[in-house]
């Protein structure tokens, strides 16, 4: 008990000390050494200091990196789905079987609001990113705005959908392996029993994207947005509060590729490469012959339960 | 050799008094608006004997600067005498300027109903901006134009010991030269933050 007590101590003055911001700064001898620079105390000029370590790190990938590689992945993955889209094409299902309640009101409302704030979002994003082709100006300068706009929207509807799903999403190893494995069936144009739950592993790996993506956007977003904060944990990682940015500015455009990548998929498929499944997601049922073939464990769970039964014409 | 001039800045830390006067001097000739300061005085070392200084630091007007290339929009260019200066027209205010610039140059003042981040302001060496010269419009968004009228920037002009020097590379060197020759004894490093703005 005494233990836990000290433990418990030592924790509290340590959290205290990183929030109260009395931790030393960072000791006096190490500034750069290099050419002219006679700086020994880090306090004054903010910018300089770390210069080199992340400074030149962002400027390095802004100029060489992040506008090929989002240009590479928009246009790669539209171009795979296009190829796969004209060759193996759209998955049909049987709509005249029952139907199954899958998304009630609330989750559908939910899938709204968070779509809603990802179609002011990522093209807002891009026309940014892509900036300089569209001349700058009023139009860039609108869209950086709506792109704060719809963070507030996603910032509203992030718990939420978190709730909604989180149970639903949790990952099943034996059916998500093998849904990888067979990628999900998608590279075959037969009607294969998948393996998945109410949802698949695909869907869960842009739930989770969504979800832990997101809270990164928003977090190294509201830093740039906001950017003018002092935290002393900062101080403590011999951090200044424009490294925070520049690392902010790294990370929020690495983790906004994948996020691309993944939002290009979602279209994708619940508007081209399944039909009815935009539908779906607009009255909340799906057609028991699709559940049978795409969410196979999430269809004989529902058998088990007597929920459906299995006499209904396929074809 | 080019014949045209490479505008630099110098201030020689061993003259600068921390007297704070050109950066007033900048926001008033330029009407900058409060909590805008192109131009700072630090004091460096603070307390440190022996090593403590100040300098006036400010856009370097650097070459291959960073935030020309970082930009996302392209606003900024660089004129034939090496003053980086950007189109606030086409500026978005992202701040990816401020994150690429190893001086901490850009600013960014609130703008609109909403105070969010409004597009960048930097110190322009006085020489305006893209806007028709001297026109109303340029003096409004990028304050006065004296290189154009053949004036000194207003921080140098005004500097009262002489340490902020600005001009063509060749006649700052040569000042800087004509200090150590004169002082005769002692070492002068090169001055602060040239090595950074303008490589070796």
């Amino acid at each position: 008990m005494k233990k836990i007590l000290l433990l418990c101590l030592g924790y509290f003055s340590l959290y205290a000390r990183v929030i109260s911001g009395s931790v030393p700064l960072a000791s006096q001898d190490i500034a750069p050494r290099s050419g002219g620079d006679l700086l020994v105390s880090s306090e004054l000029v903010q910018n300089i200091l770390n210069y080199q370590q992340w400074g030149e790190l962002f400027t390095y990938l802004q100029v060489h990196w992040f506008r090929l590689l989002f240009a590479v992945i928009l246009i790669g993955v539209i171009l795979v789905f296009a190829i796969h889209y004209m060759i193996i094409g759209a998955k049909v299902f049987n709509e005249n079987c029952p139907h199954v309640l899958v998304y009630p009101m609330f989750q559908r409302v939910v899938h709204w609001i968070a779509a809603l704030s990802f179609v002011l979002i990522v093209p807002t994003g891009l026309i940014m990113e892509f900036g300089k082709y569209l001349g700058g100006g009023e139009f860039v300068r609108i869209s950086r705005h709506i792109h704060s706009i719809g963070t507030v929207i996603f910032i509203i509807v992030f718990i939420p959908l978190f709730y909604v799903w989180v149970r639903a999403m949790l990952l099943s190893f034996r059916d998500d392996t093998r849904w990888i494995y067979m990628l999900g069936g998608y590279l075959n144009k037969k009607h294969i029993k998948v393996p998945a739950g109410k949802f698949n592993a695909g869907q869960k790996m842009w739930f989770w994207m969504a979800i832990l993506g997101g809270f990164v956007m928003i977090i190294t977003g509201g830093a740039m947005y906001f950017e003018n904060f002092d935290i002393a944990l900062l101080q403590k990682l011999n951090l200044d509060q424009v490294d925070l940015l520049r690392i902010s500015a790294i990370v929020h455009n690495f983790m906004g590729m994948a996020i691309l990548a993944l939002f290009i998929t979602h279209l994708y498929m619940s508007l081209f490469a399944i039909k009815g499944s935009l539908q779906s997601m607009i009255t909340g049922y799906k057609s028991v012959h699709e559940l049978k073939y795409l969410h196979h464990s999430f269809y004989k769970k529902l058998l088990s339960k007597k929920l459906i039964s299995e006499d209904y014409q396929e074809d | 050799m080019s014949s045209f001039a490479r505008m630099k800045f110098y201030c020689d830390d061993k003259r600068c008094i921390d007297c704070d006067g050109c950066s007033v001097a900048c926001a008033e000739a330029h009407e900058l608006p409060v909590g805008i300061s192109r131009r700072k005085v630090v004091l460096l070392n603070e307390g440190v004997e022996g090593k403590e200084f100040s300098t006036s630091i400010a856009c370097m007007h650097c070459t291959d600067a960073p935030c020309e290339q970082v930009c996302p929009v392209d606003c900024f260019y660089i004129r034939e005498d090496g003053i980086v200066l950007h189109n606030k027209d086409i500026c978005i205010g992202c701040g990816y300027c401020l994150y690429a610039c190893p001086f901490g140059a850009p600013q960014f003042p609130k703008d609109g109903a909403f105070g969010t981040r409004g597009v960048m302001d930097k110190c322009t060496m006085c020489a305006g901006g893209p806007a028709e010269t001297n026109s109303a419009h340029e003096r409004k968004l990028y304050g006065q134009n004296r290189i154009a009228e053949g004036k000194v920037p207003v921080c140098a002009a005004m500097c009262s010991t002489k340490a902020l020097l600005v001009g063509d590379s060749e006649d700052v060197s040569k000042i800087y030269r004509e200090r150590i020759s004169s002082k005769g004894h002692g070492v002068q490093s090169v001055p602060y933050g040239w090595s950074t703005a303008y490589g070796n």
